[in-house]
Formats: C-alpha cells, structure tokens, sequence
C-alpha cells in the first residue's frame, strides 16, 4: 500500500468538502461581515483609522469570533460518531489522532474563511477609506498602520482557533446534537465570561493587582484582549505595555487549541472502554 | 492462514444499562460465510459490533488472530451511515484512498457502476445498501462483517447484496452476515450461528446443524432452534421496500437493542 495517503489528509479533504457543502457558514461569514461592517460604520467608519476601528471591535470581537468558532465546532466531532460512520472509519487504517487532526484542521481552515476572511475585508475597507498616515507601515510605536490590524486580525484567529479547538472537544463528548449544541453554549458561555468573573472575584477576595497582567491570559477571551492591548491598541497610546505577559498570553491560546484535540482524541479512543466499565460496575451492582 | 480462525470470541458478554444483551458468547469465525441468524433482540448487531471492534464487551475478550493486512476487517452497519452531500463514487473514493483501491471497481462490483455520480441522499435504501458492503469489502478484508446486508431490499436487491458477500468468502477470508432473510442464508451460508435471548443456540457449519437438527433447510433448523413459528420475516421485511427505518424496528441495533430485547423476553 505504498500509494496510501496519509490519514489526517484524506480525512481533511472529505471534511473541508463538508464544510464547504454547508451553506450555512457561508451565511455565518456572510453575517459576521454585516455586523463588522455595522460596527466599523457606527464607531465613525474607516476613515478613523486601523487603531480606532480595533477599539470598536474589540469588545464585540470577543462575543462574534468565540460564538463563530463554537458554531463551526461544536458538531464537528458528533457528526460521524452520531451516525455510527466513525466505527467504519476506524476500521481502516486511520488513528483516533489522525482523524481529530483531519477534522479539526479542517475546521480550523473554515474559520479562516468564515471568520478571517471578514476581518480581513473590514481591514481593507479602512486601508481604502482611512486619512493618509494609516497608510504608512509603522516601525516604531505612535503611528496608526495595517500593520498593527494585521497583528489584530492574528490574534483574532488565534482566539477563533481556541474555541474551535474546543468546541470539537465539547462535540467528541456529546451524545447528540442537542446535547452538542448545549455543551457547545457551556463552553461559550464559561469561556467569555468565566476567566473574568474568576479575576474579578480574586480581587475581590483581596488578590494583589498586580498579578492581574498573568491571570489575566489565562483565559482565551483574557489572553486574546491583553494581546490586542499590548500590541495593538497599546502601541499608538502606552508604549510601556504591561497589559499581559505576552509569551503567556500566547501559550494560553496556543495550550487551550492543543486541549481541544487531545480531549477529543482521548474521547473517541477510551470512551467505549469507559462506557464498558460502567456497564461492569452497573452489573457488579445489580449482581 | 486455513482453518484457523479469522477471529475468535471467549465468553464475551455485553450488558447495557445493566442487562446483559449478549451473554457469555464463545465462537471461532473461520474462513467463508457465516450467517448469524436470531429473533428481533436477540444480540445480533451486538454481537457483530463486538466482532468489529466498535463496542467493548464488558466481560470476555475478542480476539482476531487470522484478520491480517492494512485493513483487517470490513465492517457494514445495519443503519448505513455515509455522508448524504456526497456522492455514491466520492463516498467511496475517501475510503479507497486510505487503503490505495479503486473507487470505481468496488462501484462496479456491486452494480452501482451507473450510479456513482448520484449523491448518497438520492440514493435507494436498497443502493445504499449496495454501497456500504462496496465499502466494507474495500482494502480486502480478511473479516467483512455485514449487519443485515439484505436488510429493506426487493428480491433481485437482496439476492445481489448476497451474491456480492458470498463473493468476498474464500479460504482466507471470512465473510459474517446478519439477516433475517433464512431463503438467502440457505443458499449461500457455509456456517451458521443462532441466537436467541444473547446466547449462543447453535452454530457450525450448515449441513452438520442440518444433519444433527433433522431439518430440511434453514427456516425448520431456525424453528426447531428458536421455537420462533414467526419465521420467515426476511422475505416479508424486504418486501416492504427500501425504507431503512425498516430496520429500526427489528430493535436489534444499539442503543435500542438492550430495550427492545429485554422486553421481548
């Protein structure tokens, strides 16, 4: 079987064929670039340049991407487990890994699409339409440029990938789609607001501020806005920095995408041998 | 590897919510066809679930020793499960990558080479069907394992998927079936396992079961075996058509199998 290709690519291709089948993400993109675009318009337009129109969608960007990506995750899993096409698949020689990494890269892939190709458009949009010095490619600190929405629009993916990630996790443990779109809505739900309601109540039960910059990108939606602040916003109005650790804020997006895929895996790979062992301890007890 | 079994089952039992659907199963799967035949609920999907890997068994082992290559074994669920968006020759052209074989060949080997541009939710129940055992077979399998392979088919459908599974068995290769349609077993069946209420009731090859039952064919070796004077629900199965939901009603697929089959008892 010299000719065999690898697993993870020919898992990937049927389920970017899937995805690309589904009109449905094509009406999320389409959805997403109305919004962005409403916002972009109420903050002023893109005549204000690339750093005034981050700071518009900032605070909306950390609901839309998160609500995007568990869109295009939270089924990504459940999907052939449900039908029972997965027992197929595992009869060919295709590793419990091999397929989480097809599917999920699949799905990662869409969210470049679904939620980069947006962003990317109200980038261009305020290239087209902002004052003259956005035009220019900044080096140095003080000068708005479609550099820093570059590194805006990274981060974006970086926190869309976070919740993809996990998203797929939450749907390898679903057992419908119901069930799927109830962790799904979990998952959103703990991830935006869970990592700042938990800062925010170990200030209150007398944490040392200071250590807020490295709480803080513990989570994604915390890790993602510290990262904007540092780098985007905070270049033009704070050159000191400080918002958050940056290598942190990195690591924590980066550990939350890899969570996803080693939860799912783990999921599919030992879930019947759990389901098994509970069958015998059920026995043992009715016994 | 000839008469060695492909694979093997040690007092395999499986329970759900408690309640054993297949109890202490001993078999050795051996090269050729084998049928395994049983009342609605009595363990069939179980059991050949347990065959393929895709449930554990809560006690007892599974072991297949004769079920080599890149892809040992070919598994058919009873409810087919392919992608509907897709078509009939990109359903299985994903498949035939992992294992390096022809899409096209396997489409023709069961006779759907007409119909492979047409996507899989256009498809009969009875071409789905096709479909799925052109996919088990895929890779050539040592073990293809087909839950109710004529399942929801008309008469010339059911005796083609048959024909197309007897095809697979040879001296290295074991083909095991489940099916309600005793006609079909009759005529291409070299062993025969039965069950009833998850226990094994007879099994080994047809003629001796025959010989030893004083049975003229399946259906009075099934009868005298199970005490069923329902038999023969095969043929009135298939003639209803190619729905599939037909085959949620034997109650014999998970999860609906343990529920089904403890309230027949």
């Amino acid at each position: 079987m010299s000719g065999r290709r690898s697993g993870v690519a020919t898992v990937f291709r049927r389920e970017l064929a899937t995805v690309v089948r589904t009109p449905g993400y094509g009406v999320l993109a389409g959805g997403l670039l109305v919004v962005l675009g409403g916002l972009l318009a109420a903050g002023g337009g893109g005549a204000t340049g690339f750093v005034p129109a981050v700071v518009d969608l900032l605070l909306p960007t950390e609901a839309l991407v998160p609500l995007a990506a568990v869109v295009l995750g939270y089924r990504a899993l459940l999907t052939d487990a449900a039908s029972g096409e997965l027992a197929v698949i595992r009869t060919y020689p295709v590793s419990v890994g091999e397929y989480v990494a097809g599917v999920l890269l699949a799905r990662l892939t869409a969210l470049v699409g679904a939620v980069g190709v947006p962003y990317a458009v109200i980038g261009g949009v305020v290239w087209l339409t902002a004052a003259p010095d956005t035009g220019i490619f900044a080096t140095h600190s003080g000068v708005d440029s479609p550099l820093l929405y570059v590194r805006f629009l990274a981060f974006v993916l970086l926190l869309g990938a976070a919740y993809v990630s996990l998203a797929a996790a939450v749907s390898a443990l679903a057992a419908s789609r119901r069930s799927a779109v109830a962790l799904g809505a979990l998952a959103l739900v703990a991830g935006v607001l869970g990592g700042d309601l938990l800062l925010l109540r170990s200030l209150a039960a007398g944490a040392s501020p200071t250590g807020v910059p490295a709480s803080l990108a513990l989570a994604p939606n915390g890790a993602f806005r510290g990262l904007v602040f540092e780098h985007v916003i905070g270049v033009a109005f704070a050159p000191e920095g400080g918002f958050v650790s940056t290598p942190r804020a990195v690591a924590s997006l980066v550990g939350w995408t890899l969570l996803g895929p080693v939860a799912a895996g783990a999921t599919l790979a030992y879930g019947g041998r759990v389901d098994a062992a509970v069958e015998r301890v059920r026995r043992g007890i009715g016994d | 590897m000839p008469d060695a079994p492909v694979a093997s089952l040690s007092a395999a039992t499986r329970t759900y919510g408690g309640v054993p659907v297949l109890d202490g199963v001993s078999l050795d799967i051996e090269p050729g066809f084998t049928a395994v035949v049983g009342p609605n609920g009595s363990g069939k999907s179980t059991l050949l679930r347990l065959l393929v890997g895709a449930t554990e068994p809560t006690a007892g082992e599974v072991r297949h020793p004769g079920a080599t290559g890149p892809k040992p074994i070919g598994y058919l669920p009873q409810r087919v499960p392919f992608r509907d968006g897709f078509t009939a020759r990109e359903t299985l052209a994903f498949y035939a990558r992992l294992v390096d074989d022809d899409p096209d060949a396997a489409l023709e080997r069961v006779g759907l080479g007409d119909a492979g541009d047409r996507r899989v939710g256009a498809l009969s129940g009875g071409m789905r069907r096709l479909l799925g055992i052109a996919q088990a077979v895929l890779g050539d399998p040592s073990l293809a394992v087909l839950d109710e392979p004529a399942s929801g088919l008309d008469p010339g459908m059911r005796e083609r998927a048959f024909r197309a599974a007897a095809g697979r068995a040879d001296g290295d290769t074991a083909v095991v079936v489940s099916s309600h349609a005793l006609d079909l077993v009759d005529a291409h069946a070299d062993r025969v396992v039965i069950l009833r209420r998850g226990r094994v009731a007879a099994a080994g090859p047809l003629e001796r079961l025959l010989d030893e039952r004083d049975a003229a064919d399946v259906r009075e070796l099934y009868r005298v075996v199970t005490g069923d004077a329902g038999v023969g629900t095969g043929d009135a199965h298939a003639a209803t058509g190619g729905d599939e939901s037909d085959d949620e009603g034997d109650g014999d697929a998970e999860p609906d199998v343990h529920v089904t089959g403890v309230s027949d008892r």
